[in-house]
């Protein structure tokens, strides 16, 4: 398969940059695959799953929001934290999600649930990575 | 002459102090620079590329109806202001008000202020404070700026301002910090009438409308590391200073003691001298 260059960028510095054969985004329209020769696009992507195909190997990550770019040829995805499946601390997660649902029980303002549903759907998507891998 | 020697004595031992102080918070500015720059070396590839994003966006806007671009008249500015939550850091914060008071002076704005002394300055001048809870600039996270991007563009589609400008502390070198500010609504729509080849997804209004807040996160964040930086450098720069004066302070005291240590010999001699010959 052709390659092509991926940049992945959190705040925290880049987390990914290299050639590889595809990549799959979860966007707000459903998932999307690059391939090489993509034409310029721009999407914003949701909480879910990165997967990268290179050398002919799959890796998995839970990266949390931002977007996707294709231009000239180089796919760049701007989020706002990434981490690989086996990096992820499953126990962490849980205990996130725990926490998230006793908050989202009692929440009372709009603000408060709404920061627990980010928190859970966070943690929610960490765990269902790391049991992909 | 012995009641002056003491003081000069005391004056000394009191200067020491103070240059311990001042050499102290020296080496503490330093170390906090150290770190503040790596900092800003590796978030600077996300900013710079959201800025790129945004640019791309500009440039391809032909044929795009959002709120964010530039079509209404400006009559409110908002100013996020960042500045340095302490003094003693030479002209950092002053420079910086100094400059935002020339801009702004017959403009309509609000003010956001980042940073105890922002607040304080904007707050005592009864500027229109729009959101004030960013009272220390140490504390403000990457999350406190999404939510302060969220809000910033929510108010501006409500129309609560119609421009929003970042005044912070560009740190040039160790030497020299200059204030600066960026201009970050509304985007700029390129005059370009090229045929816009960009797909956007699921469309180019509800693309902007979630990249724009995380642009404005990107740019505060940005300018808040680089401000901070700039205040390590400052700081640094005023202390070291203030550590050269109080030396030289020092060796103009220790001087003058011993001249006046030398006159009090000299006068007990002549009056042991003379009371010899009285004898």
């Amino acid at each position: 398969m052709r390659e092509f260059n991926l940049r992945i960028l959190t705040p925290d510095g880049p987390a990914f940059e290299g050639a590889v054969e595809s990549v799959v985004v979860r966007s707000t329209e459903g998932d999307v695959c690059f391939l090489y020769g993509h034409t310029d696009y721009i999407t914003t992507i949701e909480y879910g799953r990165v997967k990268i195909r290179q050398n002919g190997k799959y890796r998995n990550a839970a990266c949390m929001g931002g977007f996707a770019s294709v231009s000239k040829g180089e796919v760049r995805i701007v989020a706002t934290t990434f981490e690989y499946a086996d990096e992820i601390d499953v126990e962490r997660a849980e205990r996130a999600k725990q926490r998230a649902q006793k908050r989202l029980e009692k929440a009372e303002s709009d603000r408060e649930i709404r920061l627990a549903e980010v928190k859970l759907s966070r943690a929610l998507n960490r765990l269902s990575v790391a049991k992909m891998d | 002459m012995a009641s002056s020697m003491k003081d000069i004595k005391n004056r000394i031992k009191s200067v020491e102090g103070t240059m311990q102080i001042t050499k102290a918070m020296e080496l503490v500015a330093t170390s906090k620079l150290k770190k503040a720059r790596e900092r800003i070396e590796k978030t600077r590839p996300y900013f710079d590329f959201l800025k790129e994003t945004i640019h791309d966006i500009e440039n391809s806007s032909a044929g795009v109806n959002s709120d964010f671009y530039k079509d209404r008249e400006i009559n409110k500015t908002c100013i996020v202001v960042i500045a340095g939550d302490r003094g003693l850091a030479g002209g950092f914060n002053s420079n910086l008000f100094k400059k935002i008071i020339a801009d702004c002076q017959d403009k309509d704005v609000c003010v956001v202020p980042i940073g105890k002394k922002a607040g304080e300055f904007f707050v005592k001048r009864g500027y229109d404070i729009l959101f004030d809870s960013f009272n220390i600039a140490e504390n403000v996270g990457i999350a406190d700026c999404y939510d302060l991007g969220r809000f910033l563009s929510k108010a501006y589609k409500s129309k609560k301002f119609d421009r929003l400008v970042v005044y912070y502390t560009h740190f040039v070198s160790m030497m020299s910090q200059t204030p600066a500010c960026d201009a970050v609504l509304p985007l700029e729509k390129s005059g370009d009438k090229k045929k816009n080849l960009t797909l956007y997804e699921p469309s180019p209004e509800s693309a902007l409308e979630s990249i724009v807040p995380l642009y404005i996160s990107g740019v505060l964040y940005g300018a808040m590391a680089e401000s901070q930086v700039s205040e390590f450098g400052a700081r640094r720069m005023a202390m070291d200073n203030a550590t050269k004066n109080a030396d030289e302070m020092i060796e103009n005291l220790t001087l003058k003691y011993n001249r006046a240590r030398q006159a009090a010999i000299t006068q007990e001699i002549t009056e042991i001298v003379s009371g010899a010959e009285a004898l």
